[in-house]
């Protein structure tokens, strides 16, 4: 990419505060012995090939520990977990998601961090962000440890497109999006696209853009699913309205394109504008010729869910659990501490990982991320860009609904079904599921 | 002699086969058995508006899949079975199909399929036969047919190259004969080959109607199900419900389900094909 990343998400000071407490002192890890199994879930290539790396300095400096390291691929996580649980073999530490808390807490397969952390719970607080600690939070209590965030959703858009059209920047409201979108479309290049399979990451996005209406997927004080929730309908109208504009691919296309396949189209100059998670396409390029760069996703004109309405989601796909059944808590806990150093931290700090938002306070002073993502951090220093941003959806229960929500989309998009009785229908559907677990 | 064999079984089929069924009567959360005797699963399973469509899907695959395979099967081992130098050539070129992988067959289709990228849609256009690219699997009219369309050209091969070994070992006097009589080509075929080679034509049908029950990588990784569930079948739910959801309970009810309706299935072709073993004797 060229010149053009330096002003991604030039928007993002619409988004709130951030802490900018002063930067943590990296310290050594307390030493410890014995075996511990590590699982790690999914991440980039770089990332992977980062994390294997710095194994070896851990065991460097913790000589009297053997550490059993697994990669696996991250949508193969909850049956790794699921047949761990069952067999009694949890690893002693996982590199899981944050989604996957509140089933892991409440299944007694991960412990507390608060108390078995000790001190060093306040060199974590000290080295993080404080909104992206949150993200292991469960039930009032810390059970992981982000080592980073992506946020959803964001925009990406093709400069030259826009330039073309007329457009001087990006679209900032839903009704300007689809105003856009049309303008845009071109009989061999659609204006929009959204995914619109039933992986997480399409259905992720999707919940952004209905948390952002003030929708909600889930009650968990009444432990209802709330689809049919008004800012949910609206959301998926909105999808709807887009298809019906004629300035999407076909609804069938999309139902089979994910975010990955989407990120290509757009790659290759397919698609004008799409919605994706902050990675947007960095983790797999785009042509040197492609004039593009990203914003915050638009907001509804008027919100129209019952709840307060949420700026961002935020995803952590990389975060570390101790296993409640670990016999080695002590090294377990050091391997944790050590991801929570600034040397392994600003891994993120936009060299050489460039796709993800920084956990580490740290990295927002690297001139790396100054480089790569500009705009990231004028909002954090600003204190705009975590501002009204929220864990993404996670309660006992979530994959559930969010496979029900999957199909529900797949049904209002392809004019099976209005967007209310396709969530409406989605949600008895996975309240079925739902109250099977109690 | 024969106790690995049966230790074998017992460990491999039917322990994993009780185990099935003993699951069906538990409940479960979340992977935790918290009951064993009940009816709950298949009460869930009665109460779900998805199983009746996935009933239908299933029917769509098993039996378009085993008739497709069959019935294509058996018109290919009829043209492979005459000697010449190119039917030599095409029963090993026909195997192709048959040694790639289950995934990459599954993500080639998928690609070759897509609506935007895919070279049967742009063909199609290119060709002026649509409008514009379409969308195999995305389509919720097409998905089905498409996903029978392409386990067809999976499985194909290996029933061609069973029935063409079974053609080319009928007895030759007695194809001489029928002609002598005044037989025609689909009288000799109908009366002196399909009686001849009744048992592997029986043989490759029930082999097939359990390979398409079995089968889950090609749909699940074309699919996952979808869009909007049109293309979920018994094992791709079963698969959904037992490792993203965790009902195992409810899985293994299903499980259950399944394996009655193809013995079921199976029963009454092997009852009505046995008067042709009959014949034949």
């Amino acid at each position: 990419m060229r010149v053009t990343r330096r002003h991604f998400m030039s928007g993002a000071a619409g988004l709130a505060v951030a802490g900018t407490a002063p930067l943590g002192l990296s310290r050594p890890a307390r030493a410890a012995s014995g075996t511990i199994a590590v699982w790690k879930f999914g991440g980039t290539p770089r990332e992977v090939e980062f994390w294997a790396k710095q194994n070896e300095v851990f065991l460097k400096a913790n000589p009297d520990v053997k550490l059993e390291y697994s990669y696996f691929n991250g949508q193969m996580r909850r049956q790794k977990m699921q047949a761990a649980l069952q067999t009694g073999q949890i690893p002693d530490v996982i590199v899981g998601f944050g989604q996957d808390v509140p089933e892991l807490a409440t299944f007694k397969a991960i412990q507390p961090l608060n108390d078995l952390a000790g001190d060093k719970l306040a060199g974590w607080q000290e080295r993080i962000v404080p909104q992206i600690l949150t993200n292991g939070n469960f039930d009032g209590k810390l059970y992981g440890l982000p080592v980073y965030v992506d946020m959803a959703p964001f925009l990406a858009y093709n400069i030259d497109a826009l330039k073309e059209a007329d457009f001087d920047g990006p679209p900032r409201t839903w009704s300007e999006l689809r105003d856009y979108a049309k303008k845009l479309t071109k009989p061999d290049r659609p204006g929009f696209a959204f995914p619109a399979t039933t992986a997480p990451g399409d259905i992720n996005i999707f919940e952004s853009v209905a948390y952002m209406n003030g929708g909600r997927v889930y009650d968990p004080a009444t432990g209802k699913v709330t689809l049919d929730d008004r800012g949910v309908v609206d959301a998926l109208q909105f999808y709807v309205d887009l298809v019906k504009d004629l300035s999407t691919p076909s609804a069938a296309s999309m139902a089979e394109t994910n975010f990955r396949d989407t990120a290509q189209l757009f790659a290759q100059g397919r698609v004008a504008m799409w919605i994706a998670f902050s990675w947007l396409n960095t983790p797999w390029g785009t042509p040197e010729t492609l004039n593009w760069t990203g914003a915050p996703f638009p907001r509804p004109d008027k919100p129209s869910g019952g709840q307060a309405p949420v700026n961002a989601l935020m995803d952590s796909s990389a975060i570390l659990f101790i296993s409640a059944s670990t016999q080695n808590p002590e090294a377990a806990l050091s391997y944790v501490d050590f991801w929570s150093q600034n040397e392994q931290l600003l891994m993120w700090d936009g060299d050489p990982e460039y796709s993800r938002i920084p956990a580490a306070k740290a990295a927002w002073d690297t001139p790396e991320l100054a480089q790569k993502w500009p705009s990231w951090v004028e909002a954090y220093k600003g204190g705009t860009l975590f501002a009204g941003a929220e864990p993404i959806p996670r309660f006992v229960g979530v994959t559930q609904v969010e496979t029900a929500l999957g199909a529900a989309i797949q049904e209002a998009i392809l004019e099976r079904k209005s967007p209310e009785q396709a969530l409406a229908d989605a949600a008895a559907a996975a309240q079925q599921q739902i109250d099977l677990l109690k | 002699m024969i106790l690995p064999v049966v230790f074998a079984v017992v460990g491999f089929v039917l322990g994993p086969a009780y185990d099935v069924f003993r699951l069906s009567f538990t409940r479960f959360i979340m992977g935790q058995e918290v009951a064993f005797g009940t009816l709950v699963n298949f009460k869930t399973l009665l109460a779900d508006p998805m199983f009746l469509q996935v009933l239908r899907n299933t029917a769509i695959w098993i039996l378009g899949g085993t008739l497709g395979c069959v019935v294509l099967g058996l018109a290919l081992a009829t043209f492979l079975a005459i000697e010449s130098r190119v039917t030599t050539v095409l029963r090993a070129l026909i195997l192709l199909p048959w040694i790639l992988p289950d995934v990459v067959t599954a993500m080639a289709w998928k690609w070759m399929l897509h609506g935007q990228v895919g070279i049967v849609g742009q063909t199609l256009q290119a060709l002026g036969i649509t409008e514009r690219p379409m969308s195999f699997l995305g389509d919720p009219n097409f998905v089905m047919w498409v996903l029978v369309a392409v386990v067809i050209w999976r499985k194909v091969p290996l029933i061609t190259l069973v029935l063409t070994a079974a053609i080319r070992n009928v007895p030759s006097e007695l194809i001489e004969a029928s002609r002598i009589d005044g037989a025609n080509r689909w009288e000799t075929f109908r009366y002196i080959v399909m009686p001849q080679i009744a048992f592997p034509f029986t043989a490759v049908t029930v082999i097939s109607m359990i390979w398409m029950t079995a089968e889950f990588t090609l749909p699940w990784v074309m699919t996952g199900g979808g869009p909007a569930n049109s293309s979920q079948i018994m094992s791709t739910y079963i698969y959904q419900q037992s490792f993203e959801f965790f009902n195992w309970g409810v899985a293994s009810a299903m499980s259950v389900v399944n394996l009655l309706c193809l013995a079921a299935l199976v029963t009454l072709y092997l009852t009505v094909m046995r008067r042709s073993w009959s014949r034949k004797e």
